[in-house]
């Protein structure tokens, strides 16, 4: 699903040049659950806005469902991200004035999908993150933990190839970390795959492989036991 | 463009900053209102410069005589002009393709006496073309015809006033009037809507005049129409060729012009049009200078708004919206306001103008009002003051990275 060959990023600070990404590889197959570990500095931000499109590496290859990404211009970026990725953030992200239903609607409208269907799909998605009740709230009237499951249900909507979370119970208070832990897995468990960047040892266990980063280099890679979240729940 | 959620989008970003929205659309409504009332004005005075032509036909032209003020062809300067009879047969045997209508004219004006009620009246002396030259609406009865001309009969064609001051509430066709002694027979009455004043005109047959008032072939001035197919160059060339026939028929020096005088409708017409053109540019001109001031205060309203919702912008992006999509968001978010504070200045305008327009009726300002082509000329203007005033914030907004949908605070 994701191939990634001797992948290098080097930021300029002034004269100095900041090598963050020293020649990466990897591959990650389909319906895999992978954690991207490492401490801060050790490139995996920039290793996870390559990943999503949001920044270009210098050297090396990326392909991504057996699509090459490669020197993309904006519009092109826009679409495959719509189509390939869904995002799941650590402050949610969530568009405040729209209800639940309408941010989960919100990557299906950038596809032009017709208004009624996305309505339906939204109901459908946040059904699955238990949230159907919630359709009509606005963010503002949901706790951190629903909030999240809705930024779930909108990654989800427009049924993308990979999920990329980015510390995504950065936010959240360890009892709701597990409950959303649980729904990444169920998700991963009817195939998706899903990629975790965190630095929390504990949701890292609970995916089934984690990929260890440090200074611009991959540490270890290594598959773990998954450790269901249920079981905290 | 019409989609539920971009009008949603719109509505919540205007809500959330009510007060500047206001604010900034103020300016473009007041442009707008101003723009409105000066082109309102213009067009005031266009209906008033018309009004005063309006009963005549608009195809004519008068040729008055005068006194030569410049010696010519052995003549001396100072020499009196007169027209006569076959100055008008010579016209029209040279023009026949140009003329429409022509008349000879005789101004004077009698005393005239019905029973036992008296008046001083003017009377125009006219052949029967005139009828269709000044446009004469008939009330009654009818104009002069070619019998009248060839018998030179003692018949008269009365304004209203005429009649209601002479002969009351008499029938007045067939009754007899005195002018100046000498009893004319009543065989028609005529109105004018636009001028009271016209009302007390008489017509009469110039034949008549002329063997009454010395028995000579004398003509005060000729009225015409030329052929109205005509547009404006030709009449202008055919009214040259005019004036340059009678001056070498009677000797005036080409560029004298005092001896004969031609007044074209179309040339005033132009004139008049060029007036209010020049006049209309001017107030175009100084509402788009103030609507300029509009457009910045929106555009600086705008490029706030993005700021303040960079993230937003980015989280879009990260979900797949594209550039081009976020730059129309933007621009139609700013033509909208716009659009809807010019409308409202619009709507101010026409309210004062409906309110106080029929108010003003002097001759040379009527009926200002709001004409389609002004509202056209307006959303048009608005539309590209939004354009221009959402540009730039839009490509602001559009340079927006997705990567700050990453970067929490």
């Amino acid at each position: 699903m994701i191939e990634i060959k001797d992948l290098h990023k080097s930021y300029k600070m002034g004269s100095n040049s900041l090598h963050v990404l020293k020649g990466l590889n990897f591959s990650i197959g389909e319906g895999e659950l992978v954690a991207i570990m490492g401490s801060s500095g050790s490139g995996k931000s920039t290793l996870l806005n390559i990943l999503g499109m949001l920044d270009e590496a210098d050297s090396g290859e990326y392909t991504l469902d057996g699509v090459p990404i490669k020197n993309l211009n904006e519009t092109k970026a826009a679409q495959y991200r719509n189509k390939f990725l869904g995002f799941i953030f650590q402050s949610f992200n969530l568009i405040n004035y729209k209800n639940a239903a309408e941010n989960v609607a919100l990557p299906l409208y950038y596809q032009k999908v017709p208004r009624k269907e996305r309505q339906e799909k939204a109901l459908k998605y946040l059904d699955q993150v238990g949230l159907k009740e919630w359709a009509h709230h606005l963010p503002s009237e949901l706790s951190g933990g629903q909030k999240q499951r809705v930024a779930i249900a909108r990654a989800m909507a427009a049924e993308p190839k990979v999920l990329l979370a980015d510390e995504l119970t950065g936010a959240l208070d360890s009892k709701t970390s597990y409950e959303i832990m649980d729904l990444i897995q169920t998700i991963n468990d009817q195939g998706n795959t899903i990629l975790v960047v965190t630095h929390e040892e504990d949701i890292a266990h609970m995916c089934k492989r984690i990929v260890h980063l440090k200074d611009g280099i991959i540490e270890k890679d290594e598959k773990v036991k998954q450790v269901r979240a249920s079981a905290y729940v | 463009m019409f989609d539920r959620d971009t009008w949603q989008e719109i509505f919540n970003t205007l809500k959330k900053n009510k007060l500047r929205t206001f604010l900034t659309g103020f300016s473009v409504g007041w442009a707008i209102f101003i723009l409105v009332m000066i082109l309102a004005s213009v067009n005031g005075m266009q209906n008033g410069f018309y009004s005063q032509f309006n009963d005549d036909a608009t195809n004519s032209i008068f040729v008055r005589s005068g006194t030569t003020s410049k010696a010519y062809a052995g003549f001396e300067a100072g020499r009196r002009i007169q027209f006569k009879n076959d100055d008008l047969d010579y016209i029209e045997q040279s023009f026949p393709k140009d003329i429409e209508y022509i008349s000879a004219r005789y101004f004077t004006s009698v005393s005239a006496r019905y029973g036992s009620e008296t008046g001083s009246y003017s009377v125009q002396a006219v052949e029967p073309d005139h009828l269709y030259i000044e446009k004469t609406q008939m009330l009654s009865g009818r104009y002069i015809n070619e019998t009248d001309m060839v018998n030179k009969a003692k018949v008269a064609i009365i304004g209203r006033k005429v009649a209601e001051d002479l002969l009351k509430k008499e029938e007045p066709l067939g009754k007899f009037i005195e002018f100046n002694g000498l009893p004319f027979r009543v065989i028609g009455v005529f109105t004018d809507e636009g001028d009271a004043n016209a009302e007390r005109r008489i017509y009469a047959p110039i034949s008549t005049f002329q063997r009454i008032y010395g028995n000579t072939n004398n003509v005060g001035g000729i009225a015409l129409t030329y052929n109205p197919n005509y547009d404006l160059t030709e009449a202008l060339e055919f009214s040259e060729r005019l004036e340059i026939l009678l001056k070498r028929r009677h000797k005036i020096a080409p560029e004298d012009q005092a001896g004969i005088g031609v007044w074209n409708y179309a040339q005033a017409f132009s004139d008049i049009s060029s007036f209010t053109a020049v006049l209309n540019t001017i107030g175009i001109g100084v509402a788009f200078l103030i609507l300029i001031a509009g457009i910045v205060g929106i555009g600086n309203i705008m490029v706030f708004t993005i700021k303040e919702r960079t993230k937003e912008i980015g989280i879009r992006k990260a979900l797949g919206a594209k550039p081009r999509q976020i730059v129309n968001l933007v621009i139609l978010e700013s033509v909208f306001i716009t659009t809807i504070s010019g409308f409202i200045g619009l709507m101010f305008a026409s309210v004062i103008l409906g309110a106080i327009g029929p108010t003003i009726n002097t001759p040379a300002f009527t009926n200002p009002n709001v004409s389609s082509s002004v509202v056209i000329t307006a959303t048009i203007i608005l539309i590209v003051a939004g354009v221009m005033a959402g540009f730039i914030p839009a490509l602001k907004a559009a340079k927006v990275k997705p990567i700050v949908a990453l970067t929490d605070k």
